[in-house]
C-alpha cells in the first residue's frame, strides 16, 4: 500500500521481549517506525486492557488512516482485540478480510470479507479504518541483509504505562475485564471404536466393519 | 435478563440460534433470568414468529429499513439502546463472521467483559463460569467474569445442541421502535458465493479429507488414490487451503463447505471445532491420525491409531482389489 499510495508504516505491540523481537524484524521488512508498549504493569492484560492501551498509544501518537490487526492470535485466539481498538478509537473497521483496495480520492477502502460458507462480502468503509486480517492473504517479504542494517537506524519508541496516562487499574490483570480460573485439558467423551493391529490388519478390519456394520460402502 | 441476539439470513434463522437459545435457556434455568430473544431486520415477522414458539419469556423485533442488511454500525447502535432499556445480566452472540464483527464493539461501548468463543458454561456459587478454547482448541480456558453485569459472550458455532432447544412457550412480542442516528462507516456494496465447480462437497456420498498431517502438497495424492479407490471426493481442512495445496472449494468447516456424507473419512485432521461443524453430522466418521488423544476421536466412529502414511496406502489398496473382484 505504501509502495502504491506513499505514507509511512508504523508497527506497534504490547508485550514484553518478544513483542520487541517482532517489531525488529518487522523493521527489517520494511516498517518505518516501532512503538514497544512495554512496562511490567502491562502483564496479564486481557483483550480489553491490551486494546485499550494499544488505541491510546496510537492517540498519542497522531493516529493514522489505517490499523491493520490479525483476526485473532494462534495462543489465546479470543479474535477481539483488533475491533475492541476500533471501538476504543471510534473507527470503521471490517474483520476477516481477505483483500483490500484504496480508494484515496473519496477517503476510502473496498475491502473484501470471508464470510461462512465460502462467501465473499465487498464493503466499503470510511477511514480511518481498523482491519483485521485473514490469514494467508499476503506473503511477507524476508529482510534482506541491508534491511535488518537499515533498522537499527529506524525510530524506536518504548512507552509504559504513564507515559500514556493509563491508571494502575486500567492496565494488565487491574484492568482486566475477567479472570482465567483454569486452564485445562479439555475432557474427551467419545463413542470410537479404535481399531488395532499392523496398519494392514487394521485396514482390512476397518473395511469390513464399514461393509458389515455400518453398510456405509 | 438473558438476551439472546438471533442471526438469520434469507429470512431464515441460522443453525446458530437455536444453539444460543439452549445456551441461554440452561443458564436461565442455573440463574433464574428470564430470556429475551433480540432480532434486527427490515421484515422480521416471520422469525418473530418461530422464535416466539421457544420456551423463552420475549421476542423483541427490531425493525427497520435501515436493518436489512448486517451492519456493525446499525446493531450496535441499536442493541446498545436495547440494553440500556433493561437489566441485562448476559447478551448471547454467535461466534461467526457476523457475531465476532459487532460483539467487541458492543462490550466496549457497554464497558462488560466479553467471553468470545464459549463451549461450555457453569455455575459456581453465584458467579458465572464461562469456558472457552485456546491454543486451536487444543486447552480450554476457564474465565470468570469480573464486576457488574452485563456480561458478553459469543458461542462456538457447534458447541451447544441446537435440536435440545425447548420449545413450548408463548413469548410476548415485542416491537422496538428503532431510531438510526448518523451515517453507518461502513457500506455493504455485495457478495458473491464461492465459486462451485467440480467439487460441491454438500452432496457427495463419501467424503476422503486430509489434513495438515499429511505434511505436503505432494502427499496429498494419497488422498487422492484412496478417494479414487472408494469412490469419492476429496474435502480437506483450512490449512491445507491456506497452504495452497488445494483450492479454497475443497475446505470443510465453518469458513468452508458443511458436508453430511455417507462416509467421511478424516485422515491427519486433528478435529478443531471448526472443522467438526463442517462434517459432525455424517452417517459414518472414520478417523485415521497418529495422536490418540486428537479431538476427532470424539465425533468418529472408527479410529485407527497409526501413521496414516502407512494406513492410507494399506486402504487404497484393499478398496483397489475390491474393485477389481
Ligand atoms: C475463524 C476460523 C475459521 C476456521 N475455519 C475452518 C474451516 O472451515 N475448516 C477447517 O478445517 N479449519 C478451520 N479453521 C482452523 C481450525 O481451527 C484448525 O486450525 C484446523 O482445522 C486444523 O487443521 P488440521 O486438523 O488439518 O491440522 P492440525 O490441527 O495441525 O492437525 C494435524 C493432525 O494430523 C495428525 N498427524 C500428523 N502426522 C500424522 C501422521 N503421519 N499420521 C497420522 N496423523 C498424523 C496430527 O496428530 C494432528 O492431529 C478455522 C479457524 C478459524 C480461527
Amino acid at each position: 500500500m505504501k509502495e502504491k499510495h506513499g505514507g509511512e508504516v508504523a508497527v506497534i505491540s504490547l508485550g514484553g521481549e518478544e513483542a520487541a523481537r517482532v517489531l525488529r524484524s518487522s523493521l527489517a521488512m520494511g516498517a518505518d517506525r516501532a512503538i514497544h508498549l512495554l512496562d511490567p504493569k502491562f502483564k496479564d492484560s486481557d483483550e480489553f486492557a491490551s486494546a485499550a492501551a494499544l488505541a491510546k498509544a496510537i492517540e498519542k501518537d497522531g493516529g493514522a488512516d489505517l490499523l491493520l490487526a490479525g483476526v485473532q492470535s494462534d495462543d489465546l485466539g479470543s479474535g477481539t482485540t483488533g475491533t475492541m481498538m476500533a471501538e476504543f478509537l471510534g473507527w470503521a473497521h471490517a474483520t476477516v478480510v481477505v483483500g483490500v483496495q484504496v480508494q484515496p480520492d473519496t477517503k476510502s477502502l473496498q475491502v473484501q470479507r470471508e464470510l461462512e460458507g465460502g462467501i465473499n462480502e465487498t464493503v466499503e468503509l470510511t477511514l480511518p479504518a481498523v482491519l483485521t486480517i485473514q490469514f494467508g492473504i499476503n506473503q511477507p517479504r524476508y529482510a534482506s541483509l541491508r534491511g535488518i542494517m537499515a533498522a537499527k537506524k529506524k525510530e524506536f519508541k518504548v512507552w509504559s504505562a504513564a507515559d500514556l496516562g493509563l491508571a494502575d487499574n486500567a492496565v494488565g490483570r487491574a484492568g482486566a475485564a475477567y479472570d482465567v480460573k483454569e486452564i485445562l485439558v479439555p475432557e474427551r467423551k467419545s463413542r470410537v471404536e479404535v481399531i488395532s493391529g499392523t496398519p494392514e490388519e487394521a485396514a482390512a478390519k476397518l473395511v469390513e466393519k464399514l461393509r458389515k456394520e455400518a453398510k456405509v460402502i | 435478563m438473558i438476551f439472546v441476539v438471533a442471526e438469520h439470513k434469507d429470512n431464515k434463522l441460522r443453525p446458530i440460534t437455536s444453539e444460543l437459545l439452549v445456551f441461554g435457556q440452561r443458564v436461565a434455568r442455573d440463574f433464574g433470568e428470564p430470556i429475551t430473544a433480540v432480532i434486527l431486520g427490515s421484515s422480521t415477522g416471520d422469525l418473530a414468529g418461530e422464535l416466539k414458539t421457544r420456551k423463552i419469556d420475549r421476542v423483541l423485533r427490531a425493525e427497520h429499513a435501515g436493518l436489512a442488511e448486517y451492519n456493525p454500525d446499525t446493531y450496535v447502535q441499536v442493541l446498545q439502546s436495547i440494553l440500556n432499556k433493561d437489566k441485562p445480566f448476559l447478551v448471547l452472540m454467535g461466534h461467526t463472521t457476523q457475531g465476532m464483527d459487532f460483539a467487541p464493539r458492543l462490550a466496549v461501548r457497554l464497558c462488560g467483559p466479553l467471553i468470545s468463543g464459549c463451549v461450555e458454561y457453569e455455575k459456581q456459587g453465584e458467579r458465572l463460569i464461562l469456558t472457552r478454547q485456546i491454543f486451536n482448541a487444543k486447552m480450554n480456558m476457564k474465565t470468570l467474569v469480573r464486576g457488574e453485569p452485563p456480561y458478553f459472550a459469543t458461542a462456538s458455532p457447534g458447541a451447544f445442541p441446537g435440536d435440545e432447544v425447548e420449545s413450548g412457550g408463548n413469548a410476548e412480542v415485542i416491537v422496538f421502535p428503532v431510531q438510526l442516528t448518523g451515517t453507518p462507516k461502513r457500506k455493504i456494496l455485495n457478495r458473491v458465493e464461492a465459486p462451485k465447480g467440480q467439487t460441491d462437497l454438500s452432496s457427495a456420498p463419501i467424503i476422503v479429507s486430509g489434513g495438515r498431517g499429511l505434511k505436503q502438497k505432494e502427499n496429498f495424492n494419497l488422498i487422492f488414490e484412496l478417494a479414487e479407490a472408494i469412490g469419492g471426493s476429496v474435502g480437506a481442512s483450512r490449512p491445507v487451503v491456506d497452504a495452497e495445496w488445494l483450492p479454497r472449494e475443497y475446505q470443510v468447516g465453518s469458513s468452508g463447505q458443511t458436508v453430511s456424507p455417507r462416509l467421511y473419512i478424516a485422515v491427519g485432521i486433528s478435529g478443531a471445532i471448526q472443522h467438526l461443524v463442517g462434517m459432525q453430522t455424517s452417517r459414518c466418521i472414520v478417523a485415521i491420525n497418529k495422536d490418540p488423544e486428537a479431538p476427532i476421536f470424539k465425533v468418529a466412529h472408527y479410529g485407527i491409531v497409526d501413521d496414516l502414511f502407512k494406513v492410507v496406502p494399506a486402504l487404497t489398496k484393499i478398496f483397489k482389489d475390491l474393485r477389481q473382484a
